[in-house]
């Protein structure tokens, strides 16, 4: 059986500075991945690479064993509704409620009914806490609360793997936990996650295998253990000093 | 934007286009053909129509009673055509625009109180002349102590309606003369009344009909030398109507030995009275209305063709094709960088459109490239994050611009599209220039019928605020709902 993600010689370059160096990996079905390492070492660029909202300048991604490096519009739209993402700055659609944000992609894409479709926007509310502001508009939700949207909305296409592109940065440090608490909770159902993030106790209690990258390269890579207790990495051991002391 | 029938509606507009350089060109290759053979009288009578174009601001040749066109001019046209057995329709224009009205077949011939100058002659064909009048010059009665003949003005201000005989003999016979032209000589009156100019000139029974409504007027004998000047005044034709020509002069010949100027001018000084006897701007509103109609009506087919094309270019130049890239940002780039009166009159006069169409039509056309700025910054506008978070659920790109991108667009554009609409309310009074009835063109014309020249003004800028500021208001309205939602 393919693996749910597989890259292969990935590479990024932003005119002559090359941000991603070449990255092999893999992520299996019902693994939680979470990336860790400094600001600017290609993180979040090479997890926008996973689900082509930035094009690889070299290197292939497949998905489901289906190179999808360079497939055309529409068959890419197909496999991004497998794909579900969260963004750091939540990029809710502030034109329609709550409800309407997540049902907007499986009445368009799907097919769904409205009927249907409100149905299961309201489970996948009632999931991660906000039944109760379905009517709401997101400028008036907190970043949390929005947050919280901006993981149903994905969810609702049903997706094979989430990716959590620093999903808490943006958030004010009492609000961090809600999203976690949903995150974990998934994570728990068995959803596939790939999680670029700074939370590193999240990051030990949840994820399957840790990745730290640097300098747009894969450093290291096992499991939490090995990664925040036997760090082997020199780059690895100075990064945890830093982030580790507070 | 890289989806299937995106392409198509672009093709459609890529073709549009073609058609249009195809209409010049067609329409140039048919003045040639005109030019090269004579069938002009055959032309005519296989019609079954003759078209006359005259600019019905000159009593008592020509001018509006009831809004119809009456005078010796129209009077002389009637007779033409029934004695070539067709029937005469009558075209209202500037007379700066008859000339090039004849070049272009929109009209058959000239009736305007027309000089049949040398330069003229060059370009057109002209008959016999039908009426001789001197040359004369309106001044203030007080002044009337100061100025005998047009050597009184050496150095002088004196005013003459454009592409006029009378604008040339100011030229070249009054020395030092500052010479004001304007289109219609009700203004030129206003300019006379407010001693912009110290005197006017023009045709002899023009500034009788003029004096006599306006008492506070004379008219001195101009006395200027018409030798080379071609005196008298004539029918224009096209270049090479020489069959045209012959039959129509058949008829002057008849008019002048029945002496039926005369008759004519009667006539004419009996219309002047039913129009003077009731000047006050109430008694004319019909001509407003009608001109409110034609703005409004021009200026909403303007915004609504106007919006569709701008979307279609903002998407063009926002799209991946880069064809189509270059295609809109060069008509936009081209459209603002010309002037809409200029426009207009080239799809007038240039692509033999009607003049109803070309106008809304060329009134579209400019504001769609303004509206695709709009629409363009628009878009721009809207957070990359959107666009982002809509196609990472798989929404295709024509769902993420219209249910994502575009309604937080419009948000943004709605202001500059309510103000495009206002500005339009205003810029479609250009379209007069090719005789659109919209609300210039009426206050012309009541101008001409009540020779009041200020109060047609003072009405028309009321009605022009009470329509901008009424829909500013609707505009506003909508944009609070707008927010809320």
């Amino acid at each position: 059986m393919p693996s749910m993600i597989q890259t292969v010689g990935l590479k990024k370059s932003f005119g002559d500075t090359e941000v991603i160096k070449g990255i092999d990996a893999q992520v299996e079905k019902g693994q939680v991945i979470v990336v860790i390492g400094p600001s600017g070492g290609g993180k979040s660029t090479f997890l926008r690479m996973l689900n082509m909202l930035e094009q690889p300048t070299a290197g292939s991604v497949f998905f489901e064993g289906e190179d999808i490096t360079h497939l055309p519009t529409n068959k890419l739209d197909t496999v991004r509704e497998k794909m579900g993402m969260v963004f750091q700055s939540f990029n809710l659609f502030p034109n329609m409620n709550v409800l309407a944000n997540v049902t907007l992609a499986p009445q368009r894409v799907k097919k769904t009914g409205a009927a249907a479709a409100n149905e299961q926007g309201q489970q996948l509310l009632e999931q991660v806490g906000l039944a109760d502001k379905a009517d709401a508009f997101p400028a008036s939700l907190s970043g949390g609360q929005q947050q919280r949207v901006a993981i149903a909305r994905a969810l609702a296409m049903d997706p094979d793997v989430m990716l959590f592109d620093e999903p808490t940065s943006a958030l004010d440090p009492e609000m961090v936990g809600e999203v976690l608490k949903v995150m974990q909770a998934l994570a728990k159902a068995g959803m596939t996650m790939v999680v670029v993030t700074h939370e590193m106790g999240f990051a030990r209690q949840v994820a399957d295998q840790v990745w730290f990258m640097d300098g747009g390269v894969l450093a290291e890579k096992g499991t939490p253990e090995q990664i925040f207790d036997h760090p082997k990495n020199e780059r690895t051991k100075s990064f945890l000093a830093k982030v580790l002391v507070q | 934007m890289k989806g299937k029938h995106w392409l198509v509606k672009l093709l459609i507009w890529c073709s549009m286009l073609i058609t249009l350089t195809t209409a010049i060109s067609i329409s140039q290759t048919q003045n040639v053909q005109a030019a090269a053979n004579d069938n002009s009288l055959a032309a005519i009578k296989k019609k079954g129509t003759i078209v006359m174009g005259t600019s019905p601001d000159y009593p008592p040749y020509e001018f509006l009673v009831n809004n119809k066109p009456v005078g010796m001019d129209i009077a002389i046209g009637k007779q033409i055509a029934k004695d070539l057995g067709v029937k005469l329709v009558v075209k209202q224009m500037d007379f700066d625009a008859l000339l090039v009205g004849l070049e272009t077949h929109k009209i058959d011939m000239v009736l305007s109180a027309m000089s049949p100058t040398p330069e003229r002659k060059q370009s057109v064909d002209f008959s016999e002349p039908y009426y001789f009048s001197g040359q004369s010059i309106i001044i203030n009665k007080a002044d009337k102590e100061i100025y005998k003949n047009y050597k009184s003005f050496y150095n002088k201000k004196v005013g003459a309606q454009t592409g006029s005989l009378q604008y040339d003999l100011v030229k070249k016979q009054i020395k030092g003369a500052k010479l004001t032209g304007l289109t219609k000589v009700t203004d030129l009156i206003i300019a006379l009344k407010t001693h912009k100019i110290d005197g006017l000139v023009a045709e002899s029974a023009v500034a009788t009909a003029y004096v006599k409504n306006n008492p506070d007027l004379v008219v001195i004998n101009g006395g200027f030398d018409l030798t080379d000047t071609g005196d008298g005044t004539a029918i224009a034709f096209a270049k090479n109507s020489t069959s045209l020509v012959t039959a129509v002069n058949k008829t002057i010949t008849k008019i002048k030995q029945q002496k039926l100027t005369t008759k004519y001018l009667a006539d004419a000084g009996k219309s002047l009275k039913v129009n003077v006897a009731d000047t006050s701007m109430w008694s004319y509103r019909s001509y407003f209305i009608k001109g409110i109609g034609y703005t409004l009506l021009i200026s909403l087919v303007g915004v609504v063709l106007g919006v569709l094309l701008g979307t279609l270019l903002a998407l063009c130049r926002l799209g991946s094709i880069a064809p189509l890239k270059w295609l809109a940002t060069g008509y936009v780039e081209f459209i603002r960088g010309t002037p809409l009166m200029i426009q207009v009159m080239f799809l007038y006069f240039g692509l033999n459109i009607p003049a109803l169409t070309a106008g809304m039509v060329g009134v579209a056309m400019n504001s769609g490239a303004y509206v695709a700025e709009y629409i363009r910054g628009g878009i721009d506008s809207v957070a990359k994050g959107q666009t982002e978070a809509a196609r990472s659920l798989g929404l295709s790109s024509k769902d993420t611009l219209r249910y994502v991108i575009m309604p937080q667009a419009l948000k943004i554009i709605w202001p500059s599209l309510g103000n495009e609409f206002i500005s339009l309310i205003k810029e479609s009074s250009i379209v007069s220039v090719i005789g659109v009835t919209d609300i210039i063109y009426q206050l012309r014309l009541v101008q001409a019928a009540t020779y009041k020249g200020i109060a047609p003004y003072a009405v028309a800028m009321v009605i022009y605020f009470v329509l901008v500021f009424g829909l500013t208001r609707l505009l506003n309205f909508a944009e609070r709902k707008m927010q809320h939602a």
